[in-house]
């Protein structure tokens, strides 16, 4: 019994992607293309490139920190959809901190940028939490609204504030250059001995292992130390973990600061890891992906480092899709979308159908009820 | 002080009615779903789909049957509202099958579908219009002139060349109040969205009546979403609905979750939406303008919230078996 449930738990989210493109292969057919062709073009172009594995890597990074910011808050019942807009805000503070400070160290200037990131971003959301811990404004609007608003502030700073004199009078729109110091080190030295050249390679950068690291401690600091265990009690039931003398305020507003702390960085892999300036047109809606990582991820930070990595690939083969099968890349969007839908169903008949085994398994005789328990969660 | 005169003139109310539209069909769209205990976050993304098929629809219209466009040229766009109105009832069904079926965290199924619009509207435009972001332009409905109240020169710019889907949106709100305050249906959706339970006991059942009030929310967001397309802009422009879908949600809360108070928050977000269109000047720079109705909204929310009450059992899924 525990087994088949452990290889049921494994093959949910498996059985869900799969049904994410079943769903997708009706609009590809409708639209007259085979779907297995088109199918097949993005797992060759995804799977036999070198150029495509490390742009996946490439990809994968901020997902990695936009799914773990988004699993934090759903940890406590709240809904980060503001990430998006808290990374907006911090890839601007950690560009200001790149352009404006000279000379400084490396060692010095490049944590000065992610902390910056992650204090402004932090700053960005303490309008929502506040909001509804003091109010009780519904974050989810309130932090949607935010995301509107940062992406307005962006453009103004860039636009009219900020903007590096040396490009006006060319369409370009941007800051200036941030400080080498301040730039993320690449990867591309330490795999050059491995025989690994190339621009995709040289675009990997530390924040990659960083936020593999920050996963790993968040896993820990979730399933081990106290606060864990508090942000357990309160999502659990936060009526006993109040009564516990739990404060779930304030466990919710801390986790709701780290999320958005983590959603700061989420930028910094393309604007101090790649570019070196903040433009009008930098990568966005890695917050939404965010909240998709954190679902398949069921908002376990370790299942977040597969989750953005499926996304990741995704997101590449839509380039392959569009330039080798003649299908939009949007097909990729669609489908992504349709995974999340697929995911969340698939997550949930499971539990239904867990929950009715361990009642059927509690009216049998006395024997089966260890089993009960040990699927229990 | 000039500008203070420009935020009072005839004028910007006219503009104002009209951009109150969008928000406030989709408010009265919010406010079905939730009275029967639905919450539908999927609203901005059923009403990219009504700004698409609002689009499309209208065009499809006129270029299939060019000589039945010419005799009657309100027919096109009300093939837009129509086809505008399907779309939102398809996703209003995902999003009931998702949520009360399934009974899926509501948010999240909102969330992806808010998703699902964006990827399929480029998509489905890239295919159609060979680009990804703005169709082809379309006609809109023949403009009304108010009967009486036209003769009124201090009102004219408010009761002339009005459009026929603010006229049907004003009548929707009377229709929706008195369906929710007299009717049996009205009465029994409240009650799903109260208390389920009880509702379930008597009889009355909870899944058909909460998938009716998500299917009408899809439906009246589809149309505020054709009304954007094909009243305002004459064209579907990628982002054109700029998060009203998610200000209806808003207008409905402050709107104490029935029609007419719907109508009146709307027209808060309109007047400020007006503001945000119209070329008003301010001491700001124009990209805080554009944003003043999402900064209305988070100070309505934390304002007034608290004095609302929303339905008892709004964004809990139902389970019929005992548990």
């Amino acid at each position: 019994m525990k087994h088949r449930l452990l290889v049921l738990q494994m093959a949910t989210p498996v059985l869900a992607i799969l049904f994410g493109m079943l769903s997708a292969s009706v609009i590809i057919l409708a639209i007259g293309r085979n779907p297995l062709d088109v199918y097949a073009v993005m797992v060759r172009f995804n799977l036999t490139r070198t150029d495509s594995l490390f742009s996946i890597l490439f990809k994968t990074t901020p997902l990695i920190f936009a799914g773990l910011a988004v699993a934090l808050s759903f940890r406590v019942s709240l809904f980060n959809i503001g990430v998006e807009g808290q990374y907006y805000i911090g890839a601007f503070c950690a560009a200001l901190v790149g352009f404006s400070l000279r000379g400084l160290p490396a060692v010095l200037h490049l944590p000065l940028a992610l902390l910056a990131a992650a204090g402004g971003a932090m700053v960005w959301a303490l309008v929502p939490i506040v909001l509804k811990l003091r109010r009780g404004a519904h974050e989810v609007i309130t932090t949607i609204m935010m995301n509107y608003i940062a992406s307005a502030l962006l453009l103004y700073l860039i636009n009219d504030v900020f903007r590096d004199p040396t490009q006006i009078g060319t369409p370009r729109v941007r800051t200036p250059l941030v400080a080498a110091a301040a730039r993320v080190p690449s990867l591309g030295p330490l795999l050059a001995p491995l025989g690994l050249h190339g621009s995709d390679v040289e675009k990997l950068n530390l924040l990659l292992p960083v936020g593999i690291v920050i996963a790993v401690v968040l896993a820990y600091f979730l399933s081990r130390t106290r606060f864990g265990y508090e942000v357990r009690a309160v999502a659990f039931n936060p009526l006993a973990a109040e009564a516990a003398g739990i404060p779930n305020a304030r466990v919710q507003f801390g986790m709701f600061m780290l999320s958005a702390g983590i959603a700061g960085l989420v930028g910094l892999n393309d604007i101090l890891g790649f570019f070196g300036y903040l433009d009008i047109d930098f990568p966005k809606g890695l917050g939404f992906l965010g909240i998709s990582v954190a679902l398949l991820a069921k908002n376990n930070p370790l299942g977040v480092i597969p989750a953005a990595l499926l996304f990741g690939f995704l997101d590449r083969g839509a380039a392959g899709v569009q330039f080798f099968a003649r299908v939009p890349k949007e097909i990729i969007v669609i489908l992504q979308a349709l995974i999340i839908l697929a995911i969340v169903v698939a997550y949930e008949l499971l539990t239904r159908y867990v929950r009715t085994q361990r009642k059927r398994e509690a009216e049998l005789p006395v024997t089966a009820t260890p089993a009960a328990e040990a699927t229990g969660r | 002080m000039e500008y203070m005169t420009s935020l009072f003139s005839v004028a910007l109310l006219a503009s104002a009615i009209r951009v109150t539209m969008p928000i406030l069909l989709a408010s009265l769209g919010a406010v079905h779903a939730e009275r029967g205990g639905v919450v539908n976050i999927g609203l901005e993304g059923i009403m990219i789909m009504g700004t698409f098929f609002g689009a499309v629809g209208a065009y499809a219209f006129d270029t299939r049957f060019p000589s039945l466009a010419q005799t009657w040229p309100n027919l096109a766009p009300l093939a837009g509202v129509l086809a505008a109105v399907a779309a939102g009832l398809l996703f209003g069904l995902i999003h009931a099958l998702v949520t009360i079926t399934f009974r899926v965290d509501q948010i999240i199924s909102g969330v992806a579908l808010n998703l699902l619009a964006g990827g399929l509207a480029r998509f489905l435009n890239i295919l159609l219009f060979e680009k990804a972001t703005q169709s082809p332009g379309v006609r809109g409905f023949t403009p009304i002139d108010i009967p009486l109240l036209r003769d009124l020169p201090a009102l004219r710019p408010l009761v002339t060349g009005v459009s026929p889907m603010i006229i049907t949106g004003v009548v929707l709100v009377a229709v929706s109040q008195w369906v929710l305050r007299r009717t049996r249906f009205g009465l029994r959706l409240r009650a799903v969205g109260e208390y389920p339970l009880a509702a379930d006991t008597l009889g009355v059942n909870v899944y058909h009546l909460r998938y009716a009030g998500v299917l009408l929310s899809g439906a009246l967001a589809g149309m505020a979403g054709a009304y954007l397309a094909i009243e305002q802009a004459r064209l579907y422009f990628e982002g054109m609905t700029q998060g009203r879908g998610f200000i209806a949600l808003a207008a409905m809360i402050f709107g104490n979750w029935w029609p007419v108070g719907a109508l009146g928050a709307s027209a808060l977000f309109g007047y400020f939406d007006a503001l945000s269109l119209r070329v008003v000047r301010l001491p700001v720079p124009y990209q805080f303008i554009n944003v003043l109705p999402h900064i209305v909204t988070i100070l309505v929310l934390a304002g007034f919230v608290r004095r609302a009450r929303m339905p008892a059992a709004d964004g809990v899924p139902y389970t019929k078996e005992e548990e």
